[in-house]
């Protein structure tokens, strides 16, 4: 059996994919980034290989995304680097041609992706505000005392509306608590709250865009069944939650990548499972030579420079060669 | 007089002018994190990003000597207008002894004009002033022409860095320019070294080509736009920006160099909006039916958060983007801006316009959702 691997790290957290020659996923994680890219990377790998114990033949193509992408697929050796949108809406689109658009709410960012004959047409991502982003619930939750996994299912509970202001996250918390002196319950305030998120979120990304069902949701947010209920209302129109929908941009990811080995008939450049134990060593240094004072991040593996980037005129990045 | 100007793009010409009318000129630097921290801490807070970055970089030229700064001004309702005397303020309020001449349009205010003419000119005759000014204005063009050349070119280039190289010697190459002889020479010498450098040949029909337009500050100046052209460029993407300054100069002193192409651009966005709001908004929606009109593949928008007439122009985007059949791509810019999101859109919107160029050609027809609209309004009137 051959493999894909795909890598997503993001800020809060790391997930990891192997994807089989039928685009059948027979192994995932979801780790809890903690500041750490790098080492999640690895944890992930190394769960990987332990996982499938050689019930494969060989990786044949590797690709990451997220935020820490760059990074990432410097380290394991990536053929392809690419975007969260074009690797949340590739993954989408594999395992629902006919998606038209995609919500996708992760911990740190939320988007829409609007899809027309498996094509994105359209996008929006949200991160200068968190009231449209899963730390906006877990915030919520923790001043409630309850814990994440139950307040979807206890905000379906609610009997009745209470409408919570939802613009900012400021508003909100001092509006619910607001509400809470009023006499409403908990699961009503968490049912609100749902309500506030979402008409928050497609206020704020949806705005000009055409939403067309069939809406597919997805992003660790997409467990929370309160959102997913709160979205079929605000729609009018049944939300679909994909099998995999907490590790689709990883998905997409690994997908991308065996696209592009297809495509262009490379071997794959991954580095191997030992690359978790490889000494990587990214660090930044601050180039005097002209006054644009560029940071540049310089990344050692097994004491040789294999990357460098941020410098405005070249020449760090073309100091390597090869 | 120790003279400096703000920094914005390629600044040569400014340079140049200045010193054939025999002032010292305290060269302003590229605004660097340095610039923009300096700026932001001397300035309002709720003041635009341009603003501040200008504010910076006047600090740092004072610092270095400069006794006068020359700026542009603007008008209309935006706070552009305000810049000028605003930065004066804050500077002499710092300590420094210090002048903002403020250079409005010649046609709106002649007599101001005149007067800080007068200042600038340093003892020089009219004639002579109006034979340096075409001179260095004609450099300007020259060297914009280049540039031109350059952010099609370099999505190309083999040797990542050789057309940058190349930009560095040819601004040195003008920067010696005193005579209309030696502007020929070194426009030819230019123009060789752009030819020579060795690029990829692509096919017509792959070639990927967005237009960029936006509030003048920062569509000009790479440093606070994430060098947005180079970043394209890398991704093999040719790139023409609407903003140069032989484009502005042309706008703000029109009659003396022939037509403006700004009022053109007014006119072909009159039917997406009715006013000007004050920036370059309309002109800029104008732009994007242009570059639609001219077979371009996209547009990327860039304005500084907040800024008031750009955001009338982003509110238009859905509309001018569907009626146009034109992907358009919007981006806020300021200081506290997180590069890698903006990065992460930059990338995900080309991946989206080179997967519709190359996917065949089908009409979609268009479901209007008026409902959805209606809604979404309703909400937004509710808070
Ligand atoms: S990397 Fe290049 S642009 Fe950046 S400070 Fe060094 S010399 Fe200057
Ligand atoms: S054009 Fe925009 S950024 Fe410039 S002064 Fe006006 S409001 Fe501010």
């Amino acid at each position: 059996m051959k493999i894909y691997i795909g890598i997503d790290v993001g800020s809060v957290s790391t997930n990891v994919v192997a994807m089989n020659q039928n685009y059948n996923v027979i192994f995932k994680e979801y780790i809890r980034t903690n500041g750490q890219p790098l080492d999640s990377v690895k944890k992930g790998l190394k769960m990987l290989e332990k996982n499938l114990d050689h019930s494969f033949d060989s990786v044949v193509g590797v690709g990451t995304t997220g935020s820490g992408r760059q990074l990432a697929g410097i380290m394991v050796g990536a053929d392809i680097v690419k975007n969260e949108i074009t690797a949340h809406a590739s993954a989408t689109i594999q395992f629902h041609p006919d998606v038209r658009t995609i919500f996708e709410i992760g911990g740190q960012d939320s988007k829409i992706i609007i899809i027309k004959d498996k094509m994105v047409v359209d996008f929006s991502m949200n991160t200068v505000c968190a009231a449209g982003t899963g730390s906006f619930l877990d915030h919520q939750a923790e001043r409630l005392g309850v814990p994440i996994q139950e307040f979807g299912d206890l905000a379906l509970t609610a009997k009745k509306d209470v409408r919570i202001a939802g613009r900012c996250t400021v508003f909100a918390e001092s509006d619910m608590i607001a509400k809470q002196q009023y006499g409403f319950s908990k699961a009503e305030i968490i049912k609100g709250l749902c309500d506030a998120l979402v008409r928050n979120y497609i206020n704020n990304l949806g705005r000009g865009k055409n939403l067309e069902p069939p809406f597919i949701f997805q992003g660790g947010v997409a467990a929370n069944k309160g959102i997913k209920a709160a979205f079929e209302k605000e729609i009018g129109h049944e939300v679909i939650i994909p099998q995999h929908y907490n590790v689709m941009g990883a998905i997409g990811a690994a997908i991308l990548a065996r696209e592009y080995i297809e495509k262009t008939g490379q071997k794959t450049k991954f580095r191997g499972f030992g690359a978790a134990d490889f000494d990587f060593s990214p660090t930044s240094i601050e180039c005097g030579a002209c006054a644009n004072s560029c940071e540049v991040i310089k990344v050692d593996l097994n004491g040789k420079t294999v990357a460098m980037w941020g410098d405005k005129c070249g020449k760090w990045t073309n100091s390597l060669v090869g | 007089m120790k003279v400096s100007f703000p920094y914005m793009g390629c600044v040569t010409g400014y340079k140049k002018i200045l010193e054939m009318l025999g002032h010292e000129v305290i060269m302003p630097q590229k605004p660097t994190q340095k610039t923009i921290d300096l700026g932001v801490k001397y300035s309002p807070e709720f003041i635009c990003f341009p603003f501040k970055v200008m504010m910076g970089t006047y600090i740092e030229a004072v610092q270095r000597g400069a006794e006068v700064i020359i700026s542009s001004g603007g008008h209309g309702p935006c706070r552009a207008g305000l810049y000028g005397e605003v930065h004066e303020k804050i500077l002499k309020h710092m300590g420094y002894d210090v002048q903002v001449i403020i250079f409005d349009s010649i046609f709106r205010d002649f007599g101001t004009f005149y007067t800080h003419l007068k200042k600038v000119r340093n003892g020089a005759s009219l004639i002579k002033l109006i034979k340096d000014i075409r001179f260095a204005f004609q450099i300007i063009c020259r060297m914009d022409e280049i540039e031109k050349k350059i952010k099609i070119l370099r999505a190309y280039e083999l040797n990542r860095g050789d057309f940058n190289r190349a930009w560095v010697e040819i601004q040195k190459l003008y920067d010696k320019c005193w005579t209309q002889q030696d502007l020929e020479k070194a426009s030819k010498i230019a123009h060789q070294m752009i030819n020579d450098i060795p690029i990829r040949k692509v096919k017509d029909d792959e070639r990927i080509r967005v237009g960029i337009v936006g509030e003048i500050y920062v569509i000009m100046e790479s440093s606070v736009n994430m060098n947005i052209e180079q970043n394209l460029n890398n991704m093999g993407v040719e790139v023409e920006n609407v903003q140069y300054i032989s484009d502005w100069v042309k706008h703000n002193t029109r009659g003396f160099f022939g037509s403006s192409k700004a009022e053109q651009m007014i006119g072909k966005a009159r039917r997406f909006v009715k006013m000007n709001c004050g920036g370059h908004d309309m002109e800029n929606i104008g732009w994007m039916v242009d570059f639609k009109e001219r077979g371009f593949d996209a547009v990327i928008h860039l304005m500084p958060f907040g800024c008031l007439p750009e955001l009338i122009t982003q509110s238009a985007i859905p509309t001018i983007s569907k009626e146009l059949k034109l992907p358009i791509l919007s981006l806020s810019l300021d200081e506290q801006m997180g590069t890698a999101n903006n990065q992460t859109r930059i990338e995900a919107f080309i991946d989206l316009v080179r997967n519709l160029k190359s996917a065949p050609k089908t009409e979609v027809k268009e479901i209007e959702d008026e409902v959805w609209n209606a809604k979404l309004l309703k909400q937004e009137l509710a808070g």
